[in-house]
C-alpha cells in the first residue's frame, strides 16, 4: 500500500505520516510525501490513496487527474463515501483531503483519514501552544526589566516591585505586561539625552 | 445578526465578497459573516458540499457541472446574482507572442490561425505538443480557449495538451517552458507580465464584451432555512457593487484587494488587472444571473463531449440560476429589472437598451469576437 502526502508543511506532513505508522491497523504502508504536485513522479509511487492538505493550490491539478484520467496510470476518485461523510467533514475542517485509487480497500481509507485529521488538529494545537508559549516569554523579559527599573528608581525589593505592577495592573483593568512595558517606554523618554 | 461563512478565491472577481465585509455591508444587512480564504476550486466546492460554508465565490460551470451530473457531490446550490462579468485574460510565452507579432496576427481570429501553423510545424519537426493551462477542469477559461482555438481550425482535444495549475504557478511553468500559454483569472496574467514571464495575449472583453464568470454559489439548504437571509445577502453584494464600480473608488478598490486576507497580491497589479482585464462589477449591468449564461455554458459542455445533450437544460439552468431572487433584492436598491430572464447573448455591437421596469437599461455592447449569436431570448407574441 503506497499512501501519497502532499503538504507543503514539512513538519505536519511528518506528524502525518508518524500517525500512519503508528497505527496498527495501517501496518506495512510506504508513506511518500511531496510539498507540491509532480505529475512527472506519478508513476514512479503510483499511489494507492493520496491526502492533501487543502491549504495546498496544487488541490486542483490532483483533482483533475480524474477527469483527464488518460494523463492518470490510473483513475483517482473523491472520497465521497456518504456512509462516512462524518469522517470526510471532520477532514476538510481540519484542512486536508483525500483521494483513492479505485477498488482500494474502503476499510482503511476511513483510518488513514481519522488519523490524518487528528494530525492536522494536533499540528494546529502545537503552532498555537508555541506562539502562547513566545508571547509568555517575551511578557516575562518585559516585566523582569520594568520591576529592575522599580526597583532601583524606588528602592524597593522585587516581591514589592511586582506587588506594586499588579496593584496598578488591576486597578486599571489591563494586563500586567502591558502595565510593565509602559513602564519600559516612559522610562526610556526620561533618560537623559532624550529629545 | 445572522451568522454565515463564505467563501472565496483570492482573485480581483472576489472583490463584492470583499468589500462587501471591508465596507460593513453584510453588518448593515444584519449578517454577522466569517470570510474563508481557499487556495483552491476543489476545497469550495467540498466545503460547501458538506456544510463547512454557507456561500461562495465560484466558478459558474461549478454547479452547472454538477447539474449535468460531473464531479464529486455538490448539493443543491441556488445562485442569487453574478459576481461581475469579465477579468480573465490569456497569457502565452514570449516566444509564442513574437511568431504572432511577426504574422502581423493582432485579432483573436488571426492568432489562432497563427497558432494552427506552429501546432503543424512542431507536429512535423517531432516537438512536444502545444500546452495549455487552466485552473479547472469546468472553467469558463477552458471554454473559452477552446471557442479561440477552434476558431482557428484547431481541435483543441486532438492537437493541444491541457494542464489544470493554480493561477499562482503558471507563470513559473510558462518561464520554464512547460507550457505554452495560459488563461487565469486577474491579477495573475498582469504579474506574469510585469514580471517578464510572458505576455497578454487577449482578455475576456476581446473575446466576449460582457462574459459571464463567477457567481455567488448559496447551498440550498441554507437557503431554504433563511429565505430572508440570501435576499438580505444578495442585497449587501449588490450595495457592494454600486461603491465598487465607481471609479473614484477604484484606487481604494485596489487597496482593499492588495490586503494579504484577500487577494494578497501587488496593488500595482491589482490596480493594472482592474484597468485591462475589463472586469465590470456595476450592479446594474453585471449581476444580473442570465438564464440564457448558463446556457451557453452548458452548451460548450455538450460542445466539448464533456456532458451529453439529452439533459433539460431549461430545469438545470433554473434550479441554479435564480433571477426571482436578484430582483427581490434588487427591488429596495432602486435597480431596474429586466422583464426577461433570458436574452441573446452576442450580437450587440453598441450600447442598446434592454427591456425593464420600471425603466430600460442602458446595455454595454454584448458581442462576441467571431460575431456569433446564441439566440436565447424569448421570441415576442403580438
Amino acid at each position: 500500500m503506497n499512501v501519497l502526502i502532499i503538504d507543503p508543511d514539512d513538519a505536519r506532513a511528518a506528524l502525518v505520516a508518524e500517525g500512519i505508522r503508528m497505527d496498527e491497523a495501517l501496518q506495512g504502508a510506504r508513506i511518500h510525501h511531496w510539498p507540491r504536485f509532480e505529475l512527472a513522479q506519478w508513476l514512479d509511487i503510483n499511489p494507492d490513496m493520496v491526502i492533501i492538505a487543502c491549504e495546498s493550490p496544487d488541490r486542483d491539478t490532483l483533482d483533475a487527474l480524474q477527469v483527464a484520467n488518460e494523463q492518470a496510470p490510473r483513475p483517482v476518485a473523491m472520497f465521497v463515501d456518504r456512509s462516512d461523510s462524518n469522517t470526510t467533514a471532520q477532514a476538510l475542517e481540519a484542512g486536508v483531503a483525500a483521494y483513492i485509487v479505485d477498488g482500494y480497500a474502503p476499510n482503511r481509507i476511513a483510518s488513514i483519514l481519522t488519523v490524518a485529521a487528528q494530525r492536522f488538529n494536533l499540528m494546529q494545537t502545537l503552532r498555537n501552544d508555541l506562539s502562547k508559549a513566545k508571547a509568555d516569554l517575551a511578557a516575562r523579559k518585559t516585566i523582569d526589566r520594568a520591576k529592575g527599573i522599580l526597583m532601583t528608581s524606588r528602592g524597593i525589593n522585587e516581591d514589592e516591585a511586582y506587588k506594586l505592577m499588579r496593584k496598578h495592573a488591576m486597578d486599571s483593568g489591563r494586563p500586567i505586561a502591558a502595565v510593565a512595558a509602559d513602564i519600559l517606554s516612559i522610562a526610556d523618554l526620561l533618560k537623559t539625552g532624550g529629545v | 445578526m445572522l451568522s454565515l461563512r463564505i467563501g472565496f478565491s483570492p482573485l480581483n472577481d472576489a472583490a463584492l465578497i470583499v468589500v462587501a465585509q471591508s465596507l460593513g455591508y453584510y453588518e448593515g444587512e444584519g449578517l454577522d459573516v466569517s470570510l474563508s480564504r481557499e487556495a483552491n476550486w476543489s476545497n469550495i466546492r467540498d466545503k460547501l458540499s458538506y456544510g463547512l460554508l454557507d456561500a461562495a465565490h465560484i466558478l459558474a460551470t461549478v454547479p452547472l457541472a454538477r447539474g449535468l451530473g460531473l464531479g464529486p457531490a455538490l448539493g443543491r446550490i441556488v445562485a442569487p446574482m453574478a459576481l461581475g462579468v469579465n477579468g480573465n485574460s490569456v497569457v502565452v510565452s514570449s516566444r509564442l507572442m513574437e511568431v504572432f507579432e511577426g504574422q502581423g496576427a493582432d485579432t483573436l481570429l488571426a492568432s489562432a490561425r497563427a497558432l494552427r501553423d506552429v501546432i503543424q510545424l512542431r507536429r512535423g519537426a517531432g516537438a512536444a505538443k502545444v500546452t495549455l493551462a487552466i485552473p479547472f477542469t469546468y472553467s469558463p477559461h477552458h471554454f473559452v480557449l477552446r471557442h479561440w482555438l477552434a476558431a482557428g481550425g484547431i481541435d483543441p482535444d486532438r492537437q493541444v495538451q491541457w494542464v489544470v495549475l493554480p493561477p499562482s504557478r503558471m507563470a513559473d511553468h510558462l518561464k520554464d517552458g512547460v507550457i505554452d500559454g495560459f488563461c487565469s483569472g486577474s491579477p495573475w496574467p498582469q504579474m506574469a507580465e510585469v514580471n517578464g514571464d510572458g505576455r497578454v495575449l487577449f482578455s475576456d472583453p476581446d473575446f466576449w464584451t460582457l462574459k459571464p464568470e463567477k457567481l455567488l454559489a448559496v447551498r440550498g439548504t441554507w437557503a431554504d432555512e433563511n429565505p430572508d437571509g440570501v435576499i438580505a445577502l444578495t442585497r449587501a453584494l449588490l450595495r457592494a457593487a454600486g461603491w465598487a464600480s465607481d471609479p473614484a473608488n477604484r484606487t481604494e478598490l485596489a487597496r482593499i484587494l492588495a490586503q494579504g486576507a484577500y487577494v494578497g497580491a501587488p496593488e500595482a497589479a491589482i490596480e493594472l488587472a482592474l484597468d485591462r482585464a475589463g472586469l465590470i462589477l456595476d450592479p446594474q449591468t453585471a449581476t444580473f444571473p442570465w438564464v440564457s449564461h448558463a446556457k451557453w455554458f452548458m452548451g460548450q459542455f455538450v460542445r466539448w463531449g464533456l456532458a451529453t445533450p439529452d439533459h433539460d437544460f431549461d430545469a438545470i439552468a433554473r434550479s441554479v440560476y435564480r433571477p426571482d431572487l436578484w430582483r427581490e433584492a434588487a427591488a429596495g436598491l432602486g435597480l431596474n429589472q429586466p422583464l426577461s430572464d433570458e436574452k441573446d447573448e452576442g450580437g450587440q455591437a453598441e450600447v442598446w437598451a434592454l427591456s425593464a421596469k420600471p425603466a430600460d437599461i442602458l446595455m454595454p455592447p454584448n458581442a462576441l469576437f467571431d460575431g456569433g449569436v446564441f439566440h436565447c431570448a424569448p421570441v415576442a407574441h403580438d
